[in-house]
């Protein structure tokens, strides 16, 4: 499915072109990953070298062999020839399968290598990356990108270095053999090429349609399965039947198209080939018989003939396969390279180097945080009109405060600015009266406790997502954590209990299992800051008084920010601001906002009125 | 799957294509004819340079050339021999072009045809498969099984068949130049052949094992990718750049492993091809002393030897793929042969009126967990009824039941006095517009999904729709209005947009019967007054059966019945209902609480002013 991203469907900025010049600089670039291996690389050109070599002489010793045995007779030694021409035959095994290794060798090095740059980049880089790249697009880069790559490079720099040792080689013995016949048979060569730099370019581009029409048929399959009770209520089996048809015909032409530019081609080189050996019989002929050159000769010619054909093709696949390419080496090098715009400054960097007193963050200033400000905070993202809008706020240690208002209304964003997923537009954002950029990024968000609306779940056991909270904690810690969470009852029911394996992204917990495991894994964290995003929407009833309590107890002495909906939690923050377009239209206690009259009181009043399930008490919006 | 299932599903899906695919290995044989006449011209041609004396020419050389001595000018024989092995060439190349054509043509034919076939199949089959099924298992037989299976049809057929047939077309050429050096040239074949067949049957397992390494490594970047905002909250970063690099260096390992084997292999078969040749060459040569072999003759063997080992090497792994195509076809055959929806059903002229009836309704999943127990209610044509329950209860059963999505056990089920199970389904469905719990929206642009309601809604249909789920704004909020697509690559949309463009999806359908099943539940209450409002306005004479948990939603209904535990318990209107002892009065009650609490919170402020 990642391949899904790599078509125009998804407009990146990058475009594929079969035409355009090869971008030597990318290409240095991405060079510099294999050249990391220079013994590798050293014997992989070794190996390649000796792999020419015997081919090479192959048709030189059989040329010796029947020139012996022609002219010589009895006398002439065949097995001391038979012994040499083994001799290369070993030589050969032993190269190819030495290039295998090391060229497999860089192969899968290289991939690992410009994988882990990426990941580490990606680690790095600032939220704003994200909003605008899909985690499709990305996955594409990092695995099918990445291999492809990989792949060019290894066997890329085994096909130039073979192909031109052998054409070179080839030529050579050719022209010492005999000058007027090889340069007969050299005159082919340019027709080979043209024909290989043609079909080679054009094989290529239609294979990358029968790959992007080939992944939106998965694509199509995995909708037709997960929308099949839709389909079925809207009695669209036939027009979505007629719907994958046109993909199938587009895949049936492309894929025929693509086999038969590869007919076509291969029967030319054939021709071409047959040509070459055509002029090789009838001056090689000639010549044998003017006695300019022995039948030896004749059949080495032969021989090359054949050889020849195929480095060219190998070196006109690879010059095409780098032009498809080049749009993938662009966009990898770009996620490698880009740079976040949230990062610790070079000062602060400085302060992270030295090492202070244990009571001290790392960053040399106070551990504890008394005092949050945002201090005429605007905000908005790299597209689109402001988010947030003149937001002056002091929050307190121990301040729990409750976040209300419309979808859209920037509460989300207000929480990321904090967290310093995103820094201001313009503003600040000041800790103990020191503006959060010039503290460390780690550090901060390492106070951070998260729950958000879509609980994450990694893959893996119920106890190591708990423990993500804190990576040290003990099994005991753990079990408190889930204890308090009132996560522990579901989980000691689970089959094999903390234990159990959860499924690929928490395939096998529900909604709200998912959401009292990431209430653990915060609890955990012992975060000084907690901030919850519609943290308890998917929590029945009574798991969610038992959450209640347990977070009461956590909240003291911590800042929170709760995004909510449910009025219990609402009415029990020590603040409720009311977000709507950006600002911060009221703040204050529930008493003080109801006693307004004003926004607040209204959303209080029509929850209340309207917002029950018959599950007996399940308050939203 | 046994061996005959998957046998009669490739009979099936190779209808129409199997002369074709006659014909392409046909085409391919005459090819190898041709071109396999080509070492024998450069035989001829050696000869007559080497040995013009001794040489007696063929027969049809002096009928095409018949005035040429070849003990005085070869000339003109050479130039025969070069320009007949160009033309043979070209012919060869020409059988060789319409095999690849014609390949193509039936691989990919047969492929479409199945693809076409599993996909219709799925959308098909009963619901109660899709309950069980894993999707992306199934998602991975139709794409990597189908991969498979074409390779197979496509490249490991057509390489089968050329091995067989240069075997064919070779042999008895060499055995008529020299039998003795014939039986040379096959000595290491079988070696070869079993050498390449054992290793790759002992990678198989290997090859599984980097496929898992590799799924294993995309599964954490995908989860670091889609979890970014707790890894970030939590500055886990260091311990994700481990865990994934764990799993990096894990596959590059397996796959190094790999490569590395497949480097023993190829020099290893490379040294038995080569060792191959070098015997001939030096068998031959001491033949060519004795004066038992021509010097053509020798280097017609070395060629017919190094055209035909390489694809017996290749064999190996060609079979070993061919058994992999074997089980992904069973895969296939597994899907396809599952029994479909029965279709036989009638489907009576015109639309329905809309009056429903359920009768001893019983129902379950699962036999012998039976979730609707006893169930009776009507609807007269043109009513509403609204369903109540809590989760579990049975309601969004009763919706599925009459969709025809699963079928009853027992009791029965009218619409318009017709047994339903005897209705054809898609009848059914034509005559039912439904908004489901969870919206399934296709990553298709706004207005097409909409369209999905009816095909040929015009644009101010679909907008009047839209308006009516109160989702125009919101769509013409979005960059591109309509045309914005839905999914990853487009537009984000929340639960409460999702739910009302299915709304809007479904009021385009405009037939007898409107399903909501808790269709509203992410919308906001105020929005979900509008939207109830026009609902109102625009249902002439529909039958709605409204499933839902808010009093607030069920309030207006002609018809309200109460479900527990999958039994009927109370039905009536909001007026008897909440008169009568019951669930429903306490849910009331509990309202009224509600409400206190509120006047008090109200009295409170009051009293501090």
């Amino acid at each position: 499915m990642s391949d899904f991203y790599d078509d125009e469907n998804f407009d990146d900025g990058f475009q594929e072109n079969a035409d355009g010049r090869i971008n030597l600089a990318l290409w240095q670039q991405l060079l510099g990953y294999v050249l990391a291996y220079p013994r590798e690389v050293s014997m992989l050109a070794i190996s390649a070298f000796f792999t020419a070599i015997c081919e090479i002489a192959f048709p030189l010793i059989t040329r010796q062999v029947i020139d012996g045995v022609e002219t010589e007779g009895a006398d002439f030694d065949i097995l001391f020839y038979g012994a040499v021409y083994f001799g290369f035959v070993v030589l050969l095994a032993i190269s190819v399968a030495s290039f295998i290794w090391f060229g497999g060798k860089i192969r899968t090095h290289v991939s690992h290598d410009i994988r882990r740059a990426g990941f580490d980049n990606l680690q790095k880089l600032s939220f704003a990356y994200f909003d605008f790249r899909p985690v499709g697009w990305l996955m594409a880069r990092m695995t099918s990108d990445c291999e492809r790559l990989s792949n060019i490079l290894a066997w890329g720099l085994l096909d130039l270095i073979l192909g031109t040792t052998m054409m070179i080689g080839i030529a050579i013995a050719m022209l010492w053999m005999d000058v007027s016949m090889a340069l007969t048979i050299l005159c082919v060569i340019p027709a080979l090429v043209w024909l290989s730099l043609f079909f080679q370019k054009r094989i290529l581009r239609s294979a990358r349609e029968v790959r992007k029409t080939n992944s939106r048929i998965t694509g199509s399959f995995n909708e037709s399965i997960m929308g099949v009770q839709t389909s079925k209520a809207f009695v669209k089996e036939s027009e979505n039947a007629r719907q994958f048809g046109e993909l199938t015909d587009n895949m049936f032409d492309a894929s025929v198209l693509n086999k038969v530019q590869a007919a076509l081609y291969l029967p030319l080189v054939l021709v071409l080939g047959s040509i070459a050996s055509g002029l090789a019989i009838v001056f090689g002929g000639l010549e044998v018989g003017w006695g300019l050159v022995t039948t030896g000769t004749l059949i080495a010619f032969l021989a090359y003939a054949r050889h020849f054909f195929e480095p060219i093709e190998q070196l006109a696949n690879l010059f095409a396969e780098m032009q498809m390419a080049q749009a993938s080496a662009e966009r990898i090098i770009s996620l490698i390279e880009a740079d976040s715009d949230v990062a610790d400054a070079p000062h602060v960097v400085m302060r992270l180097d030295t090492s202070y007193p244990p009571n001290l963050a790392e960053d040399g200033y106070e551990a504890r945080i008394k005092q949050i400000q945002f201090q005429d905070v605007y905000f908005q993202y790299d597209i689109g009109g402001p988010v947030l809008t003149d937001i002056n706020l002091d929050i307190h240690q121990g301040e729990n405060i409750a976040i209300v208002g419309s979808t859209g209304g920037g509460k989300s964003s207000l929480v990321s600015l904090l967290c310093r997923f995103y820094e201001p537009t313009a503003g600040k954002i000041l800790i103990d009266g020191i503006d959060y950029r010039d503290r460390g990024l780690h550090w901060l968000q390492s106070q951070l406790g998260v729950v958000l609306q879509s609980s994450h779940i990694f893959g893996g056991r119920v106890i190591d997502n708990i423990r993500y909270g804190r990576l040290d904690a003990t099994d005991q810690e753990v079990f408190a954590a889930a204890n308090r969470a009132g996560a522990h009852d579901f989980i000691a029911d689970l089959e094999l209990g903390y234990q159990t394996e959860v499924g690929e992204g928490g395939s096998k917990l529900s909604a709200g299992q998912k959401q009292l495991i990431s209430f653990a894994r915060a609890i955990l964290a012992d975060p000084q800051i907690l901030i919850m995003d519609e943290a308890t929407s998917s929590v029945d009833t009574v798991t969610e008084q038992h959450i209640q309590k347990g977070l009461a107890e956590l909240l003291q002495g911590r800042i929170s920010l709760v995004i909510a909906h449910r009025l219990s939690t609402i009415r029990n923050a020590d603040r409720i601001l009311v977000i709507e377009q950006g600002r911060i239209i009221e703040s204050g206690s529930h008493e003080v906002l109801m006693e307004l009259g004003s926004r607040y009181s209204k959303l209080y009043r029509q929850q209340s009125l309207a917002a029950f399930s018959t599950t007996g008490d399940h308050w939203q919006t | 799957m046994d061996d005959r299932g998957k046998a009669k599903l490739l009979w099936q899906v190779s209808a129409g294509y199997r002369l074709i695919f006659a014909t392409a290995i046909l085409a391919m044989a005459v090819g190898y004819v041709f071109m396999f006449g080509v070492p024998l011209l450069a035989r001829l041609a050696i000869d007559l340079i080497t040995a013009p004396e001794s040489l007696t020419l063929p027969g049809w050389v002096s009928v095409v050339a018949p005035d040429v001595d070849p003990s005085t000018n070869n000339l003109p024989l050479l130039i025969f021999a070069a320009g007949l092995t160009v033309l043979l060439t070209a012919i060869a190349g020409v059988f060789l072009y319409f095999r690849g054509r014609l390949v193509a043509l039936a691989s990919e034919g047969i492929v479409r045809q199945l693809r076409d076939r599993i996909y219709s199949h799925l959308e098909h089959l009963p619901s109660r498969y899709h309950d069980q099924a894993d999707t992306g298992d199934l998602v991975q037989r139709c794409s990597s099984d189908m991969e498979t299976v074409r390779v197979f049809l496509a490249g490991q057929v057509v390489e089968i068949s050329r091995a067989t047939l240069m075997l064919v077309i070779v042999l008895p050429i060499l055995f008529s130049l020299n039998s003795e050096m014939a039986w040379l040239s096959l000595v290491t074949m079988p070696f070869l052949f079993v050498f390449a067949t054992i290793f790759f049957q002992r990678v198989k397992r290997l090859f599984l094992e980097v496929d898992e390494s590799e799924a294993r490594m995309t599964t954490v970047l995908q989860e670091n990718l889609t979890g970014i905002r707790v890894v970030r909250a939590f500055a886990r970063q260091a311990f994700e750049i481990d865990k994934f690099a764990e799993r990096n260096r894990d596959f590059r390992d397996q796959n190094t492993r790999l490569i590395k084997l497949l480097g023993v292999y190829y020099g290893l078969s490379d040294l038995i091809c080569l060792g191959q040749i070098c015997l001939l060459l030096v068998a031959g040569a001491f033949r060519v002393v004795d004066g038992t072999l021509t010097v053509g003759t020798l280097f017609a063997f070395l060629t017919y030897v190094s055209m035909i080992i390489w694809p017996i090497r290749q064999m190996g792994r060609v079979l070993t793929d061919s058994g992999k195509a074997i089980v992904s076809m069973g895969r296939l055959a597994e899907v396809l042969f599952e029994p479909i929806e029965s279709q036989h059903e009638i489907a009576p002229a015109g639309r329905l009126s809309g009056e429903i009836k359920f009768q001893n309704l019983f129902f379950g999943y699962e036999p012998g967990k039976a979730i609707l127990k006893d169930v009776n209610f009507s609807v007269s044509a043109g009513q509403t009824l609204a369903i109540l329950g809590a989760p579990g209860s049975g309601k969004s059963t009763i919706a599925q039941l009459m969709m025809r999505l699963y079928d009853y056990d027992r009791g029965s089920i009218e619409l318009d006095g017709y047994e339903l199970s005897e209705l054809k389904r898609k009848y059914v469905r034509a005559q039912i517009s439904i908004v489901m719990q969870e919206a399934f929206l296709y990553s298709a642009n706004i207005r097409d999904n909409l369209k999905v309601g009816r095909i040929d809604a015009s644009p101010a249909e679909i907008e009047r729709a839209a308006i009516d789920a109160d989702i125009h704004e919101s769509i013409l909020r979005f960059p591109r209005g309509y045309d914005s697509l839905v999914g990853e690559r487009g537009v984000t949309l929340s639960g409460g947009q999702r739910q009302r463009l299915a709304l809007a999806r479904a009021l385009l359908k405009q037939p007898p019967i409107l399903i909501l099943d808790d269709a509203l539940s992410a919308v906001d209450t105020d929005t979900e007054a509008t939207i109830l409002a026009a609902l109102k306005e625009r249902r002439k004479g529909q039958t709605t059966l409204i499933i839902a948990h808010r009093l607030s939603t069920v309030l207006h209904a002609d018809k309200i019945i109460v479900l527990a535990g999958g039994k009927v318990v109370q039905s009536g209107n909001h007026h008897s209902l909440s008169t009568s002892p019951g669930i429903y009065q306490q849910l009331c009650e509990i309202q009224g609480a509600i409400q206190q609490q509120l006047e008090t919170d109200i009295i409170d402020v009051a009293k501090t002013q």
